[in-house]
């Protein structure tokens, strides 16, 4: 574990959970996996409150425990990747927002807060059951949520504003779609026991099928492997969420996918892929059980998250609408997908092995904003005197002989004479729009294609005319954490050290006289930028005595930029100036300690309207400014550790 | 050696036949000929190797072919005559310094390797260099590489781009100014032909009410993407109700666009040589100078161009990055217009991004996140 992540992780804890959790947090990362006993007696803390601040890292799982038999004494260790996880809240936060809407938001980030939840239990805690009125702790204001520590005046007062409330029919729907993208998954008991127990427990069960407990020869290893492969993949569908064994008795029963085929036709066309606003429009929603338990899923969301940041890099490079038929390919892509760092492979037999999913232009159709003027970046593309438009039927266009400024204007005059019902029957139109429609997306696609970065590729490209498209995402991960750093030396260094940069990338190893010939500069302005940047550890350079007196006068320096390297470099960096970030919170509250501490007193606390002065409330608004920065400057550094870690799921040093 | 016989016929034929052979060849007078090559010259007179052997030895002897050795086999070339007859005045030591420069050819030689070559003495080596040069048979270049060391070649030959630097080397120096432009008329002609321009469009999602009512009423959702589409319900929450406001309104607009996209696979974009037969034929650059440039060097100024981000490959030609204009640049590095794009990550912006005392500070030393001074001054700044 590296130190500068160990304190961050650290740091995390401590502003998350308090300074006794991260304590207790900070001595296990020392020590490794420690018993009960053994942490009481390395941290120096009593027992009763080491219980205590462990009940709170388990619930936030952010520790793995396991226990060989019942008898046996449980040990303890950090789960890394959680603890890093909770600076990633905010961006989870964020996409859910943005991709469903704020209510998902703000249930995901209430579930990311308690670390797990129980639906009841949630349920509950936005009142919609009636029943029981336990304790959840869950703080149903906007402000708690995402702003955890923060000593704001106006958050944890008050009930859920009803705004925000849903109902019970929107609760579960929400629920449900996040389920169903994986954003949320069931809490099972096997994801709080480290992996290595975790494997060692399943060597133990699959070898008891071998007569002996031996596993000798070729024959019976690939046998052994099998049986391993099988029990993992039980194992992981057993924890998996399915519509089918996961719903509550009451409610309308429904078999998994029928919110795709709902019987409204219209839904269909619509595209519901989410699920989640077909349902909000009065459809009864079967209930999910009140004892399933639900986590976030990092993983699922940092698939997510990846994808977002390619769509970005698609906008820069060939405008937002082309990047938002790549959002929506993404999207299609990543519903195929299982994750990024998927440890186990799919057995071959299985025939879902290492095949790149594909998503048909239909689907991508059904995704992508039907009210997105697709013809209007691409030359000549709308020349057609009706132009094509969403596949919606009622969003169909009628475009007279005005063609030209509706060109203009971008926006497709909504057909507001040409009533639903009439373009409803005239299948043809409808279906021609959909033709053109889609081949205006496979026109954008084929610009996404053709471009260095080569965003996507025709699937099958030999067959003529195949539909289906595929994604490289090794090659574009790794493209967007090159990126990321020509972004971070450009801005840190300028344009022409990145020149530089992004040259020796290209060529390899270079003497300096080749550098500057090729940079087309004075050697000594490169020399001097090549120094400075071996200095900053970006570049590195080869000595090459030309004698055996190896003096430097006769020396050659071949220098080269080496990517792993930086990369793990700035991702240090970046930890590190996240863990500042984090310091100085405490830091300036301190400054602002006789507002926080007057508006804490519990005298005050739930009317600081009435009875604050406006010093006090001025004090109290630059503090909550203050602190919001730096929280989100930590979710902005987090969007690039994401880049340099874990979107290219190779990094293992995270593993727990 | 003062007299030598006068040349023979047939040698006379011979030479002449190789120096037109020479000149009409693109390396003129670098041109080698190997002996077959010789025979066929030489015609009847050297149809036998025995008769044609006194022929170039008479050659050799009057300097006129000069004698080298390429991949394992003999080989010639021939001299201009007057050179030849300047050489066959000079003395030994001179003559072997001459072969010396000859063989470095246009590349040119350092008047110490020479010495070291030949193992003759310092002062020798001075004296017929000037000798030589006085001679007007040598002359001494300046190059880019080593502008210290005086670098020798035969007089009529023109340095080498590598002892000139090539196009962009103006005397020695680099020609930063030409560069530039070359750069910026190199984005012009680009980006005319990368990226069709029009009016600025707007290009909007339609958010048209009467759709989202229509939808409702009907009971029929509107569309997957709920964010874009519905109508989100009054909040009485007054923290949310700005940021809310903020996306809504961005989300209406997708982009401003100025240019459009030619659709993929049907456009050529300019090649470097392309762009090489749009530099040289313009008259943006001085005749002698756009002479001068080669394809190798325009591929160059546009591998700039691309590492600066300004240029990408498309197929097998390049075009302009989107919103990449030919104004002139100064390579601030912030000329970005797309945004985020140039002005940093989350990592740069953040004060410790760009900390030069990062790798000291330390949770118990004197530079930690309480001290820092950076974070007062980043907070400060609003």
């Amino acid at each position: 574990m590296a130190q500068n992540l160990a304190a961050l992780c650290i740091a995390l804890v401590e502003t998350h959970l308090g300074e006794l959790s991260a304590q207790i947090f900070a001595t296990l990362a020392e020590h490794g996996r420690l018993t009960i006993q053994t942490l009481v007696a390395r941290s120096r803390i009593p027992s009763r409150r080491v219980r205590a601040g462990l009940a709170n890292l388990l619930e936030g799982q952010l520790l793995l425990h396991f226990a060989a038999d019942d008898g046996a004494p449980t040990y303890y260790s950090v789960n890394w990747r959680n603890a890093y996880n909770l600076a990633r809240h905010a961006n989870i936060v964020e996409l859910v927002d943005d991709r469903y809407d704020e209510r998902a938001g703000h249930m995901v980030g209430n579930i990311l807060q308690l670390g797990h939840a129980r639906i009841g239990d949630l349920a509950d805690a936005y009142e919609l059951a009636p029943g029981s009125k336990r304790d959840s702790g869950i703080d149903t204001t906007a402000n708690g949520v995402t702003k955890p520590g923060m000593a704001n005046g106006e958050a944890g007062i008050g009930a859920p504003s009803h705004a925000q409330a849903p109902s019970a029919n929107e609760f579960h729907a929400t629920l449900r779609a996040l389920l169903r993208s994986g954003i949320l998954v069931k809490v099972a008991p096997r994801s709080y026991m480290p992996s290595s127990d975790l494997q060692e427990q399943l060597e133990e069960t699959v070898v008891l099928q071998f007569p002996d407990r031996k596993v000798s020869g070729t024959k019976k290893q690939a046998e052994f492997r099998a049986g391993m492969g099988a029990l993992k993949r039980a194992w992981r569908d057993e924890d998996q969420y399915s519509d089918l064994h996961d719903s509550g008795s009451q409610g309308t029963f429904k078999r998994p996918g029928e919110q795709f085929q709902s019987s409204n036709k219209r839904v269909k066309l619509n595209g519901a892929s989410s699920g989640l606003d077909a349902v909000t429009g009065g459809q009864e929603v079967p209930k999910l059980s009140s004892d399933l338990i639900v986590r976030v899923d990092f993983t699922r969301c940092t698939l997510a998250l990846r994808n977002r940041r390619l769509q970005q890099l698609a906008k820069n490079f060939l405008g937002g609408v082309a990047a938002e038929v790549y959002g929506a390919l993404l999207q299609v892509l990543e519903g195929k997908e299982r994750g990024v760092c998927d440890a186990l492979p799919d057995d071959e037999d299985e025939d879902e092995g290492n095949i790149s999913p594909v998503a048909n232009i239909s689907e991508i159709a059904e995704i992508l904003d039907p009210t997105i003027d697709l013809s209007i970046t691409i030359k000549d593309a709308a020349s057609r005197k009706r132009m094509p438009n969403g596949t919606g039927k009622h969003l169909k266009t009628e475009h007279g002989d005005e063609d030209d400024d509706a060109a203009l204007l971008g926006i497709k005059p909504e057909a507001q004479s040409d009533s639903e019902n009439e373009s409803s029957a005239n299948g043809y139109t409808a279906h021609r729009d959909r033709a053109n429609r889609l081949k205006l997306i496979e026109k954008h696609l084929f610009l996404l294609e053709e471009h260095m970065h080569c965003f996507c590729q025709r699937a099958r490209s030999h067959t003529q005319n195949s539909n289906e498209w595929q994604v490289n995402f090794p090659a574009l991960t790794s493209t967007l954490a090159v990126t990321e750093l020509d972004r971070t030396i450009r801005s840190r260094y300028g344009q022409i050290p990145l020149r530089i940069v992004r040259m020796l990338r290209e060529k390899g190893k270079l003497d300096e006289k080749i550098v500057a010939s090729d940079a087309m500069m004075r050697i000594k302005d490169v020399r001097a930028i090549l120094t400075d940047l071996q200095f900053r550890g970006i570049l590195e350079a080869q000595e090459l005595p030309k004698d055996n007196n190896r003096q430097p006068s006769r020396t050659l320096y071949f220098w080269y930029f080496d990517i792993e390297r930086v990369q793990s470099l700035f991702l240090q960096q970046t930890y590190k100036a996240m863990t500042r970030t984090l310091q100085r919170i405490p830091v300036e509250r301190e400054r602002f300690r006789t507002a926080i501490d007057k508006a804490e007193r519990s005298d005050i606390k739930g009317r600081e309207e009435q009875k604050l002065d406006a010093v006090d409330k001025q004090r109290l608004r630059e503090w909550r400014e203050v602190e919001e920065r730096l929280l989100a400057q930590v979710a902005r550094m987090d969007d690039m550790v994401a880049i340099l870690r874990d979107f290219s799921g190779w990094d293992t040093s995270l593993a727990t | 050696m003062a007299s030598l016989a006068k040349l023979s016929d047939e040698s006379e034929k011979l030479y002449t036949a190789l120096l037109a052979a020479a000149h009409e060849s693109e390396e003129g007078l670098k041109k080698v000929f190997f002996q077959p090559d010789l025979q066929s010259f030489a015609g009847e007179s050297g149809r036998d190797v025995k008769e044609l052997m006194p022929l170039v030895q008479e050659l050799i002897n009057h300097s006129l072919l000069r004698v080298s050795r390429l991949g394992g086999a003999l080989c010639y070339s021939t001299r201009p005559r007057d050179a030849a007859k300047a050489i066959t005045m000079l003395n030994g030591d001179e003559k072997l310094i001459y072969s010396h420069v000859e063989e470095a050819h246009s590349k040119g030689v350092w008047q110490r390797d020479i010495k070291k070559r030949t193992n003759i003495n310092q002062t020798i080596v001075q004296k017929a260099m000037t000798k030589l040069e006085n001679q007007r048979l040598i002359k001494s270049v300046r190059s880019v590489k080593n502008p210290a060391q005086k670098t020798y070649m035969l007089f009529h030959l023109v340095p080498s781009d590598d002892v000139t630097g090539g196009s962009f080397f103006d005397g020695g120096d680099l020609d930063e100014s030409l560069i530039r432009e070359l750069s910026n008329l190199i984005i012009f002609h680009v980006r005319m032909q990368s990226w069709s321009d029009t009016k600025p469009k707007k290009v909007k999602r339609a958010l048209s009410p009467v759709i989202i009512d229509n939808g409702s009423t009907n009971g029929v959702p509107i569309s997957p993407n709920s964010k874009k589409k519905r109508k989100r319900p009054a909040t009485d929450d007054i923290e949310d109700a700005p940021r809310k406001h903020r996306r809504h309104d961005e989300d209406e607009v997708v982009e401003v666009v100025t240019q459009l996209a030619y659709p993929a696979y049907t456009r050529s974009y300019p090649s470097a040589e392309g762009i090489h037969q749009f530099i040289t034929t313009t008259d943006a650059i001085r005749a002698s100078k756009a002479e001068q440039l080669t394809v190798a060097e325009i591929q160059q100024v546009v591998d700039t161009l691309v590492w600066d981000d300004r240029l990408e490959k498309v197929g097998n030609g390049y075009r302009t990055v989107r919103g990449i204009s030919f104004k002139p640049v100064d390579y601030g590095g912030s000329e970005q217009d797309s945004g985020d794009e140039g002005k940093g990550n989350g990592l740069t912006q953040a004060p410790c991004g760009s900390c030069p005392v990062l790798d000291l500070c330390s949770d118990d030393g004197p530079i930690n996140a309480g001290s820092c001074t950076y974070w007062a001054k980043w907070i400060a700044g609003g």
